[in-house]
């Protein structure tokens, strides 16, 4: 073949600046350690990098509600020990006022006081906040739930905080079903779907099951009819005891607390007796609240390690789609530098030389 | 006598014809590196012999015609491989700057803007009650807001810069064609007299290529000697010694450069007709690539728009009022993320964000929880995909275009570096062989001058035969 001079140097320029444009790549991938800099580079990964960068983002927001969700059902379970404990103190008083071996009249105005307090202490702990919110009102986080007659003033909304793409856990447990014990079972009280709505389908039925569910509420509310004991009949095989009208197994903590003081104020030992059952129902009662609170507290616990392995699976996936082989960049940097320099030095050679530099 | 004097004749035009072969090679080695040079050779050809009883004697050689060494079909060759490669150069550097639009890898892009909106919708749910996070529901949105502004308005931004890209490519293709035209006319003028126009003609293939690069033409070269130029279908650019124009300008239906072909009559529309060469390119990245983007971006923001609204105005805000449009319901898929805006109640006021599903319900986060459960809800192309897979793909497939348009460049620019290397090895100027050629032609001056000198001599010895 003739080689015109200029074909030499159209191939000293090509090949030279092909090395060039190759090292620079290389450069930008150990600058910034990434392999894919732009959606070009691996359109199939880059559009993979940023899913898995959704993702990422989406559940670090998880574990931040999560957290949140967290101390709000252990504020909620601390208070509810609390309350236990205060159950659990004011059954003992009972018992102790229960006969007349360690009771009297006198003792038992004195223990009167006592359930007092404790009554005040309920209610404060159904008032207790955190932060700004009051933890046991429901969707009402804004008023104290509970006057000092133990009525209720919150709604038994469940705050649902998303933990996972798909799954949402209520972050409190409302007062009425803790503290009065309503809507447990068996009395009528309807509370709301478990599921929480994400469309706005969904929204839409549910805000008009709402309506209908206080509407049958009401009409529940308005024919209850608070009893309490003498129920020991319906104990059978050391099951809670039921309400003997509605078959309810709630009962009114204030309610039973009253009952008690007044008992004792009224130096009625047989009263004294009847209400010592109501307060093992009050118990268990709040236990049952608290091992929900401990259910959730739980199951939020198993997604926060589950969104912690996602976040180190997600990461390991983004790099491994998008970050640069070090080891590989350096050797081919290496490469690239050695084929450059004999670029450079076999060009020189191959223009170099002309019959003109022999012709002196 | 005849015969020296012959031999005198001889060694001058011998002389001559080394001067013009010299000359030849010196015009070669000038335009060593021009553009489009063809070298030239001079035919050499042996002069008609004259018979003398029974010889026949040579009379020397002069010079026939001084031809360009060029292969006509390789520079077409290479002429619509230009064209092609016009084309893929301007269209992957259209895209490289429509694929920085999209880029998200080493900073904040319109995906993460739009989880960021989410998060903000989740932060709420954990607090609707707190000014706090209906705050940074706002901020997100705001910043979710202006990225799509961002992507809307850099997407046409490309289609302005091509714009005026097309627009100084039409003066250039104007420029071309005018030089076509006088060349045209010298070419005919020169080749009359059946002389071959080669400097011309190397001139008139380059202006070809160069037309070729810029905009999609076919010609043809008629008997006359001279090329008619078509651009497109219709546009006929160069005919004879007369050029047409092309204009570039916008009309009253579209805010985009349209291409008119100025003929006798009334301005042509072309526009659909230019698909090669860089306007061509240019033409595709405005108005396939960037408008099927917008069209998909404005769709995501429709979508979003409608989707959070129609969630948003099933619920209360924080005072208990029913709640509103949170953003301003667009009127159309077109142009919605250009005009995608919060509602300014909204702005405003961010107690009006409804979170709740029932009034006068501060803690209730049930319609916080539904606006973003959106970003999982398969709400795009017919419930088959999510915003995000939505987006995704988008990023995914301008990628794919960009690596797709580059490796078409890179593989145009070796087969145009191939045909370029056939055509040097063919019509380029080599420097050594030029070098021999030129010693060559010295050793014939010299040897022509010697013959002369002879010649001479034997003159001088016959004009003093008697004196001897």
């Amino acid at each position: 073949m003739r080689i015109a001079d200029k074909m030499a140097f159209n191939q000293v320029n090509q090949n030279v600046g092909k090395n060039r444009s190759d090292m620079s790549d290389l450069q930008n991938q150990a600058a910034t350690q990434k392999r894919i800099n732009k959606p070009s580079d691996d359109p199939l990964s880059a559009a993979r990098v940023l899913a898995a960068r959704t993702e990422e983002h989406g559940n670090s927001q998880f574990i931040k509600n999560i957290n949140n969700a967290k101390s709000f059902l252990e504020f909620s379970d601390q208070s509810l020990g609390e309350l236990s404990d205060a159950l659990v103190r004011a059954k003992e008083l009972a018992i102790s006022q229960s006969n007349d071996a360690s009771g009297n009249a006198e003792t038992r105005m004195v223990t009167a006081s006592e359930i007092g307090q404790i009554y005040n202490q309920a209610v404060q702990i159904g008032n207790r906040k955190l932060g700004e919110r009051y933890v046991f009102a429901g969707y009402k986080t804004q008023s104290a739930p509970f006057d000092h007659a133990g009525n209720y003033f919150g709604d038994d909304g469940d705050m649902k905080i998303q933990t996972n793409k798909d799954s949402f856990v209520a972050m409190n447990i409302s007062g009425n079903k803790v503290f009065t014990g309503r809507g447990l079972d068996g009395d009528g009280v309807v509370r709301p779907r478990y599921e929480t709505p994400t469309t706005v389908q969904e929204v839409q039925e549910f805000k008009q099951e709402e309506i209908d569910r206080l509407q049958k509420n009401e009409d529940v509310e308005r024919n209850f009819l608070m009893t309490r004991g003498p129920a020991g009949e319906f104990e059978g095989n050391g099951k809670h005891k039921q309400d003997p009208v509605t078959g309810a197994r709630g009962v009114n903590i204030f309610s039973v607390l009253k009952g008690l003081e007044t008992s004792l104020k009224a130096n009625d030992k047989v009263g004294v007796q009847e209400t010592m059952d109501l307060l093992d129902q009050a118990i268990s009662q709040v236990v049952l609240a608290r091992s929900e609170v401990g259910s959730r507290v739980m199951s939020v616990n198993n997604t926060m390690d589950s969104l912690q392995k996602a976040i180190v699976d997600n990461k390991t996936t983004a790099s491994q789609l998008e970050d640069a082989d070090a080891f590989q960049v350096i050797s081919d940097i290496n490469k690239t530098d050695s084929t450059l320099k004999a670029t450079l030095e076999t060009s020189g050679k191959l223009i170099q030389p002309s019959l003109l530099d022999f012709l002196r | 006598m005849s015969k020296i004097s012959a031999m005198m004749d001889t060694g001058k035009r011998s002389l001559m014809n080394s001067q013009t072969a010299l000359q030849t090679v010196g015009h070669n080695i000038a335009n060593k590196s021009t553009e489009g040079f063809s070298r030239q050779r001079v035919e050499l050809l042996s002069n008609v012999p004259i018979g003398e009883g029974g010889l026949q004697i040579g009379m020397g050689a002069r010079a026939g015609v001084v031809t360009r060494v060029n292969n006509p079909w390789l520079e077409k060759q290479i002429q619509k491989e230009g064209m092609t490669m016009g084309f893929e150069d301007s269209r992957a550097d259209g895209l490289s700057r429509v694929e920085q639009i999209y880029n998200e890898q080493n900073n904040k892009g319109l995906n993460q803007y739009v989880t960021d909106f989410f998060n903000g919708f989740r932060e709420l749910s954990n607090n609707p009650e707190s000014l706090a996070s209906r705050t940074m529901v706002r901020e997100t949105a705001v910043g979710m807001v202006k990225d799509f502004g961002r992507v809307t308005s850099q997407l046409r931004g490309v289609q302005e810069d091509l714009d005026a890209q097309i627009k100084t490519t039409i003066g250039e293709v104007n420029e071309i064609t005018k030089e076509i035209a006088s060349l045209n006319e010298k070419i005919q003028t020169v080749e009359v007299s059946k002389v071959p126009a080669n400097d011309e003609r190397d001139r008139r293939d380059l202006l070809l290529k160069k037309l070729g690069d810029k905009i999609d033409i076919t010609w043809a070269e008629g008997k006359d000697g001279m090329v008619s130029v078509t651009a497109g279908r219709t546009a006929i650019l160069v005919s004879g010694t007369g050029a047409s124009e092309l204009k570039a300008r916008q009309t009253d239906t579209r805010d985009r450069m349209e291409i008119f072909y100025q003929g006798t009559g009334t301005p042509a529309n072309v526009t659909e007709q230019i698909s090669g060469g860089r306007i061509g390119g240019a033409l595709d990245v405005r108005d396939h690539v960037i408008e099927d983007l917008l069209g998909h971006i404005d769709n995501l923001a429709y979508t979003l728009a409608t989707e959070v609204n129609k969630a948003h105005i099933e619920g209360f805000d924080r005072n208990g009022k029913t709640g509103v449009l949170f953003f301003e319901q667009p009127e159309s898929v077109k142009g919605a993320a250009a005009n995608i805006s919060m509602n300014k109640t909204i702005f405003n006021d961010v107690s009006r964000i409804a979170a709740g599903s029932r009034a006068d319900a501060p803690g209730d986060n049930t319609v916080a929880n539904v606006i973003s459960s959106l970003q999982y809800k398969q709400v795009m192309d017919g419930g088959t995909a999510t915003m995000d897979d939505y987006y995704n793909t988008q990023v995914g497939q301008v990628g794919a275009m960009v690596q797709r348009a580059v490796k078409s460049q890179e593989s145009q620019k070796n087969v145009i570096n191939q045909l370029t290397n056939i055509r040097e090895s063919i019509s380029g100027v080599s420097l050594d062989e030029e070098t021999t050629k030129m010693i060559e032609f010295q050793k014939t001056y010299d040897a022509s001058a010697r013959l002369i000198k002879t010649a001479d001599e034997m003159f001088d010895t016959v004009l003093n035969l008697k004196r001897l």
